[in-house]
């Protein structure tokens, strides 16, 4: 990534020092600049890490009937103690997610103990290759691979202790802990939070006789989902409406994170926020846009990450740029991963917002989007269709073509699009928050008291 | 004060009227369907807490939608079928119409059996994606709600969770086992307010958000009361 603090002396004069994690409290608004900069002004390092809320906090969302609901299933699990095992503490929606769920559960009188694998470089380029192959992608299971996967696996099981009630293993890396489950009392679920729909079948077929010995599985969608010998449940991703990707923001956050960005809020703005990887088709959003803007006024915002860690992210950003052009409509931001705060103000200053995915996982950029009660535009993959209900919640959409069709009627249908919004945040509201999963672990926990 | 309430005579309740809610755990189960022949199959022989979930329960899901959401068959087979036609016919089962899942389940094995006899080329067409059959595992529970009052009712009413209104208003005909639900119960039999009772049971709940049913439910207690 290119230093992001690095600026032009008209910029440095044009902007004062944005503090992402405090709103002014006088906003300025200052006047867009002829050019745009081209090396936004974010942090180069990621903020202090926020204290996650408590369950209170949420009374001004949810409302406290919902929080009634937890408070009494929670007292027909008290004292049941849990496990959450994954491979990552930080990084990755898993994390993200377990940050906020480990402390709501604990508050709620269900101890939940969150562990990590450890492995070596080894372990995780298997893992890795692994992941990509059961989304599809091409691979030779080596015995060798094998060898890696189970040694790693077992030297955490040796490792780690197993005296709660339910232990949950999250996705394929310790999914070779089960092994342990012969010298414990507990339930084990495997929650797997990726696609299955289409896997690599050596990969599989050496995974399936692990989760087969499992309690229960847990999938992030239906069509995600094998059929398996043990009970499956569906439980959603969730965002968490008071993380700083997804609180609300002061207006004149929004502002000022607009001017820096050299956005402008008087004209209609589309905005997509994703990594810049081709399964997100950022070059046909921007081609989209384009055709779109034919008939109508409006500006295109591209913000995501991964090009300066990811050579192929570079890769399609320089694709992006190129279907660009010098189009000064289009803005495309390359932010790191923390910039959280800075892509809550982009999305909640969109008109629109698309996510023309060509394959996604379940695409929690969405029910960001939707959350914000925003029209939102999306490719009809993944768990894409589980958010929008085409013409409720959101527009589905097949093509480059279709993309800018619905960029069209939306801008010029406003009180239809602003309908789609109401809904979708509601169908949020109802189904994909924090609070709702930890209803779901609670119902769960509850079918083995 | 309507002339049904001024004729009606109102006493103080015989029982008070607890509110409870529900909560449901999905399942996911091995039953799919990629045509409409399959979900011809499906339909006959999933379980029945598969046929609640896609019917009842998917309403309680959606309850912020105020037109053009029935239940998941009719969603599926005009999104995913493109059969306007028959998705029409699916959308149009009331679940109110029905107080067993058995009865409900063959109503819809009915209309698509009667669909597909003179078109069975219809019925072998892939759709577009897949139907996955999920069933719901229910858990009730009370809230903090109680009324002995019709003042108490009217404000409960206006503060339980919507999931409580579907308990008590959608839900409650397949444990009663009558055209009826839970609050027009109580009202006739417990505070004797037939005509309120009347009138809250026809309120619409395929043209409205749970939260329009909330609030129509408010204003005929409410009128009962003044």
């Amino acid at each position: 990534m290119e230093p992001l603090k690095q600026q032009s002396p008209e910029s440095e004069q044009a902007a004062p020092e944005l503090s992402p994690h405090q709103p002014m409290a006088s906003p300025q608004v200052l006047p867009l600049q002829p050019e745009r900069r081209k090396a936004p002004r974010t942090w180069e390092t990621p903020p202090a890490p926020v204290p996650p809320p408590h369950l209170d906090d949420y009374q001004s969302i949810v409302g406290p009937a919902v929080l009634d609901e937890l408070r009494f299933l929670a007292r027909e699990v008290k004292a049941r103690t849990l496990k959450m095992v994954n491979s990552t503490a930080v990084g990755g929606g898993v994390a993200e997610m377990l940050n906020r769920l480990v402390p709501l559960l604990s508050e709620l009188d269900v101890t939940t103990h969150w562990d990590v694998i450890t492995g070596g470089n080894d372990f995780f380029e298997v893992t890795k290759a692994f992941h990509n192959a059961l989304h599809g992608s091409d691979y030779e299971l080596t015995r060798h691979a094998q060898e890696i996967f189970l040694m790693y696996n077992e030297q955490n099981r040796q490792r780690m202790q197993f005296s709660e009630d339910v232990v949950v293993i999250h996705d394929p890396q310790p999914a070779a802990l089960i092994r342990a489950r012969a010298e414990t009392q507990a339930r084990w679920v495997w929650r797997c939070h990726i696609d299955l729909s289409n896997p690599h079948p050596q990969v599989w077929g050496f995974l399936r006789p692990f989760v087969e010995q499992y309690d229960a599985a847990i999938f992030s969608s239906q069509s995600f989902a094998r059929q398996l010998p043990i009970p499956q449940y569906l439980f959603y991703p969730c965002i968490d409406p008071l993380s700083e990707k997804n609180k609300e923001l002061d207006d004149s956050l929004v502002q000022k994170v607009c001017d820096e960005f050299g956005v402008d809020r008087s004209r209609p703005i589309v905005t997509q926020v994703s990594r810049f990887d081709r399964l997100k088709d950022p070059v046909g959003v921007v081609q989209a846009f384009k055709l779109a803007r034919k008939y109508v006024d409006c500006q295109l915002v591209l913000a995501g990450g991964g090009a300066s860690d990811d050579p192929e992210g570079a890769l399609v950003l320089k694709e992006v740029r190129e279907a660009a052009g010098n189009d000064p409509d289009i803005v495309i931001l390359d932010l790191p991963p923390w910039c959280a705060l800075e892509i809550n103000a982009l999305q909640r200053a969109s008109t629109l917002i698309v996510q023309k995915s060509i394959k996604e996982g379940f695409g929690l950029t969405v029910t960001e989007a939707l959350w914000k009660g925003k029209p939102t535009i999306a490719g009809a993959v993944g768990g894409i269709p589980n958010q929008i209900i085409h013409k409720l919640t959101g527009m589905l959409v097949h093509s480059v073509e279709g993309c800018a069709y619905q960029i069209r009627y939306l801008l010029t249908h406003p009180e239809f699009a602003a309908q789609l919004g109401r809904n979708g945040r509601e169908h949020v509201k109802e189904n994909f928050l924090i609070t709702t999963n930890v209803r779901r672990w609670l119902l769960l926990l509850r079918r083995w008291v | 004060m309507s002339s049904a309430a001024a004729a009606t005579p109102q006493r103080a309740p015989a029982r008070p009227f607890y509110f409870n809610t529900s909560a449901h755990l999905l399942r996911i189960t091995t039953y799919r369907a990629d045509t409409l022949a399959e979900l011809l199959d499906a339909l006959r022989e999933c379980p029945e807490d598969s046929i609640f979930q896609h019917t009842f329960r998917t309403l309680q899901e959606h309850h912020f939608i105020r037109e053009g959401f029935s239940n998941d068959f009719a969603h599926w087979v005009l999104s995913a079928c493109n059969e306007p036609k028959l998705a029409e016919r699916l959308a149009s089962v009331d679940v109110r119409e029905f107080t067993s899942v058995a009865e409900l389940r063959e109503r819809f094995v009915q209309i698509v059996d009667s669909y597909l006899q003179p078109s069975p080329g219809t019925a072998q067409r892939p759709a577009e994606e897949t139907f996955y059959f999920c069933a719901s595992d229910i858990v009730i529970m009370p809230t903090s709600f109680v009324a002995n009052t019709m003042q108490e009712f009217a404000e409960g009413l206006r503060h339980v969770s919507v999931h409580s209104i579907h308990h008590h208003f959608i839900e409650a005909r397949l444990r009663l086992k009558l055209m009826s639900n839970d609050f027009s119960q109580w009202l006739h039999e417990d505070v004797g307010l037939t005509e309120p009772a009347r009138a809250l049971n026809r309120i619409d709940i395929y043209t409205a958000t749970l939260e329009d049913v909330r609030r129509q439910m408010v204003r005929i207690v409410e009128r009962a009361l003044t």
